[in-house]
This record gives C-alpha cells, structure tokens and sequence, in this order.
C-alpha cells in the first residue's frame, strides 16, 4: 500500500467585511458559530486537514490546508499582496442579504489572480439562512463561476449548509 | 539563546527562531511558542513549515532570503489564538543571518507583538464596520419608499404626496393630527428629511413628557440666575433646531401659560430666554402633532383658538391602520423582514389564515401595535411564515366605522343614557345569539327585568336586522 502524500497549501478567505468568512472558515475548522460579529483586523491563521478520494474511491491524497481569514480589503497595497503571495487557492465570499457585497468580488479575483496566475477559485454565496432560497436568482453568480471556470456554492456557517463541501470542492482543485 | 538577549528580545516584545539552510529549527527564544502552531521540544526536528505554517506558499521567498538575493521580507498583522485562548497580533519578519562558525546563511525569523497597538485598530475597525453594516441594513429595510412610508392605498398615497408638496415650501408650520401610533413622528421626519433645510438638525419634544414648569426653560432655554440653580446659561432647543426643524409632539398638552409665548414667537420668529431682556431669533421650521381634537379643546378652553389657527395652516389627518386596508400586509411584511433580519430568523411572509386574522382584526394601537405583534410573533415563531396562531391579538373587536351597535362610538349629535342601554342591550342579544336567558345573565338580570327593558326599548329578539335599524 502506498502512503498517502500530504500537500500543504495557502487557502486565502476573501470578501467584503460582514460576509461571513470567519464564520465560515470557524464552522469548517472548529465547527463553532457565533452570532456576534467581530471585525477581523490583518489575517488569521487556521489550519485543517483534508482527505481526498480518487476516482476508485480510494484515499489518494491529504491536504493541510493553511487557511487565510483576511480582513476587508479595501486597497490592494504592498501589504496585501504579501499577505496573498504564494496562495494555491481562495474562497470568494459574499452576503447573499447585502447583494452589494457581490459587486467587489470579480475585482477581488481578478486582484488575488494577478499575484497568484496558478491558483484556484470557489465562490461562497453565504448567509442562505438569511434569504429566501425561492427567490435567489442564481444566474448571475454562475455566470461569474463560470467565468473563472469554477463553482459557486450556496453556503450557511450558521447552519454549516455546504460548508464541508465548499472547502473540499476546493480541495480537489489544488 | 543566552539570558541578556532574552532580556532585550523581551523588553522589545521580540521573539526571534533561527533555521538553519536546510529551514530546521536549530534556536529559539523562549516566548516562541506563543507564536508558533507546534509545541517545541528540545530533541525533535522542526521544520519551518512546522513551526510558522504561515509561510507555506513562500517558499521562493523563503529560498531568496537565504540566497540573500531578498534582504528583508515581511508579513504584517498576523493574528492566532494561543494555547491559553488569547488573541496574539504579530508581524513576521524574515532575515538571513550568517553562521559565524560554518559561515552557512541561516533563516531567522523575528517576531514582533503588535497586540496592544492592533487591538485600538481593532476597537476602531469595528465600529466602522457595524455602521456600515448598519447603514446598509437601513438601506435596505428602513426605506422601501423614498420618503419611508409604506402603502398603496389612496389615504397613504395622499400622506406622501402631502410630504412632497412640504419639500420645497421653506419654514411652514405644519400640523400633524392623527390617533396614536399612527406615524406622526416618521412623517415629521419624513418632512424634515425631504426638506430644503434636511441638512439642519430634527429636534424633538414630547409636551407631555416634561412637566409643565421645565417646558417653557427646555424649549426657550434660560440665563445663568433666572431662576434658583440656574447656574450657566443654557440653550433652548428652539436654538439648537436653529436650521432645521422643531417637533412638539403632543401640542395639545402645552400649558396654557406657554401657549401665548409659543403663539408670540410663531407670529415673530423671535423668543427671549428665561431670564433674558434680549429677543433671540432662529430659522426653523415647527412640526406639531397632537392625538387631540385640537378644535373641541378650542371650545372647552384648554387651547387657545388663536394659536390653533396659526398651527393648523398646513394640516393634515393620519389615518388609522384598520382605514388602510391592503396596507395591513404590505407593513406587516416590512416588519417580518425587519424583525427576521434582527432575529436572525429565517420568516418569509405570511400565510393566508394570518393575513385574514390581521386584516379582521381593528388596531386600536395603530401601526404601533402592529409593529409589535409582528416583533413578538417573529420571537416566537417557529415556521418559515407566521401562522395566525403566531400573532397575539388583544380580541378580535369590531370595527368602528362598519359596527352602528358599538357601545363606544358617540355620534357628533350626542346619544343619551336611555339609548346608550339599548346599545347595551342589542350587543348582549347579538352576543347571546338570539338567546335571552343567555343575554339577560350577560347584563346581571333577571329575565323579567331584561323582558321589560326589552319591551320598553321595543327591541325585538327574532329580528336583529330590525333591532340594528332601529338603533341607528
């Protein structure tokens, strides 16, 4: 039986403030919520591990995900661009009750992709428990996954609704 | 590491771990471990990527460090829970050292605690951030008209056209009349926010509120020994709504001794302070509301008639809730939106036995009343809707205007004893369903008393169109 190999890779959380990427990055990691909303200030590191199957259903590989929670990003500086250097991959998050929050994120992949050209994207449309799923018009975010070749998942840290799947759908990707 | 550079690494908040070129830990100081995501031990082989697993990802940062190719490279503002739960701030800063023995370059890796210093930046980022989070809240639910005031009936339509009409007419006194928690309060904002001077500051005061003898020195302030324990001079609030505009909730309660000052500086534009022989003047505009009938306290002497006349020159009725028909839902649903959004509760709407519970129902307290049914049913509500047994009503009551038999109801003309007890006695017999043992016990008599009172109001019980007709 082979080892299983395991590969360490930068995961950045990125978003407008208020969109839920420490909860969600909490609820994956630690499986904790909190109503309470804290401003994240720089970047918080977390780490979990994560085991892939292959095609035959069997363990192929192992990732430690190193993950990113950053703060706000309101100018893309020097600062910033050390911070996302060397990102294999990020979560783009929006607020699905505060549709402007959607609006910055194709500046904010197209910012992380001009420092990181290789890495790989999933988007994360949080806060579902705080909408009306029947009347979600989900064209416009598939148009954006699509455009960047990737998925775009409904999510919930409050209820941990496709939060596995988000982080392992990008996972599979790195 | 030797015990004077502890000291100095300490006293700097420093903390510092040297790699050697193969990136294994090989010295460290000994607050290391408040940083770092492993527990060090002596005899164990830690790689950089084990201790600092922030730097995965840049490794050619790493390798250009140690080709001293890169002099210098930082990562500031990381943050980590320690191991006792305590939130760390640091910034990591990447430098070659040469071996002085072998000569080697070695990595080392400088902490610097930045915890205090980002902790301010935390306090201020936060509260940034909740206004903003707040003000898009307001965006979204705090006005779904221009002006905020919801519905679609024709009574709501006219509020709103009444509103913009005030928008460009400059410093006109307004009167706002209408029961209680009817709104008079959002559309004196509503005013003011729509107005030309929207920019000035809204002062508001309730009359009611402060007692008779405080009014006169809160609304036109005072000077310093106009009074005993007037030590300073103090601004009324006509100065400080100097620009903007000046709310008197409850105008029907301002003393009659005020009202004649009150009167004199509507007519002038000028007041003096208590105390004071000098006149003051302000640009502002007076909003008055009142859930009075200004008129019949005209003529029972509790208002003065000239000032009536000169609030009531722009003047208009907030209707009652059960007057708005369809509107009941349209606000119902704003406030199940509000409400689900404070809550955190996934509510979406009404179902239908809801809506006709809230429609039959006649809201005595107004859009106040609905608005807290909606905020207690959001509480407790379990459904994705609010059910009809969600919303606590006080008792389905009739509606005044379509009930003719309510006891309540005095027509303009008067009503007299006598027929006040044929009122009383139609709503027994219609609340006993014809029966009347059942509507005699209702009133505490006897049956042969209730027959005789009956017959004296010529009353007939098999026919309750006939007894509706007949006390009209």
């Amino acid at each position: 039986m082979k080892d299983v190999v395991t590969l360490s890779k930068k995961v950045c959380m990125l978003g407008a403030f208020g969109v839920g990427k420490s909860s969600l990055v909490r609820k994956y990691v630690y499986n904790i919520f909190k109503e309470d909303y804290l401003t994240t200030i720089g970047v918080q590191i977390y780490q979990k591990s994560v085991t892939l199957k292959n095609k035959a259903n069997q363990v192929g590989k192992s990732i430690n995900m190193i993950l990113w929670d950053m703060a706000h990003i309101e100018k893309f500086d020097k600062t910033i661009k050390t911070q996302i250097l060397g990102a294999s991959g990020a979560v783009l998050v929006f607020d699905l009750s505060r549709m402007q929050t959607f609006n910055e994120l194709e500046e904010h992949a197209k910012r992380f992709l001009e420092v990181n050209p290789n890495s790989k994207l999933v988007f994360a449309a949080n806060k579902i428990d705080l909408v009306d799923n029947n009347k979600l018009k989900m064209e416009q975010f598939l148009h954006l996954s699509e455009q960047y070749n990737t998925e775009c998942l409904v999510t919930s840290a409050k209820t941990g609704h496709n939060v596995e799947k988000m982080f392992s759908v990008l996972a599979s990707l790195l | 590491m030797q015990e004077f550079f502890e000291q100095i690494l300490r006293e700097k908040k420093l903390s510092c771990a040297i790699f050697d070129h193969d990136l294994v830990l090989q010295d460290w100081s000994k607050f290391l471990h408040q940083y770092c995501s492993i527990r060090i031990a002596n005899k164990k082989i830690h790689t950089i990527w084990q201790v600092f697993p922030e730097l995965v990802g840049m490794e050619e940062v790493v390798e250009s460090i140690l080709k001293q190719q890169t002099k210098k490279h930082d990562i500031e503002k990381i943050n980590k829970y320690t191991a006792t739960g305590k939130l760390r701030y640091y910034t990591l800063t990447l430098l070659p050292l040469a071996d002085p023995r072998t000569g080697y370059i070695q990595l080392v890796c400088l902490i610097a605690d930045t915890t205090t210093e980002t902790a301010y930046e935390q306090e201020i980022q936060q509260q940034k951030y909740e206004i903003l989070m707040l003000q898009s809240n307001l965006a979204k639910y705090g006005n779904h008209s221009s002006i905020g005031i919801l519905g679609n009936s024709e009574k709501i339509i006219h509020v709103r056209e009444f509103i913009k009409r005030l928008a460009n007419v400059k410093n006109t006194t307004v009167l706002l009349q209408g029961k209680s928690g009817t709104g008079k309060n959002l559309v004196a904002r509503a005013i003011h926010e729509t107005s030309l001077t929207a920019d000035g500051p809204f002062v508001e005061i309730n009359c009611a509120s402060i007692p008779a003898t405080l009014l006169e020195s809160e609304i036109f302030g005072y000077e310093k020994g106009a009074f005993t324990n007037a030590l300073n001079s103090k601004n009324g609030l006509l100065e400080i709504a100097d620009g903007g505009t000046f709310f008197l909730d409850e105008i029907g309660e301002l003393p009659l001794s005020l009202q004649s000052k009150f009167l004199s500086f509507l007519e002038y534009k000028k007041f003096r302070r208590l105390g004071s022989t000098q006149e003051n003047t302000v640009n502002v505009r007076i909003i008055a509301a009142t859930n009075k009938d200004l008129k019949k306290a005209v003529e029972n002497d509790e208002f003065r008639e000239d000032l009536f006349y000169r609030l009531n020159v722009v003047a208009t009725f907030l209707p009652d809730l059960h007057e708005l028909g369809d509107d009941v839902i349209i606000l119902a649903e704003h406030f199940i939106n509000v409400y689900a959004y404070d809550f955190r509760k996934k509510i979406r709407g009404l179902t239908p036995s809801a809506r006709e519970k809230l429609m039959a129902y006649s809201w005595p307290g107004n859009v106040r009343e609905l608005r807290n049914v909606i905020e207690r049913a959001i509480i407790f509500a379990d459904g994705d809707r609010l059910d009809d047994k969600d919303l606590l009503l006080q008792e389905i009551s009739p509606k005044p205007a379509s009930m003719p038999g309510d006891i309540s109801a005095i027509p303009d003309s008067g009503l007299s004893i006598a027929e006040m007890e044929k009122r009383f006695f139609f709503n027994a017999i219609r609340k006993a369903k014809g029966n009347q043992t059942k509507a005699a016990k209702l009133l505490g008599l006897s049956l042969d008393k209730f027959r005789y009172r009956m017959k004296k109001y010529n009353l007939d019980i098999k026919n309750s169109d006939g007894v509706e007709t007949d006390i009209k």
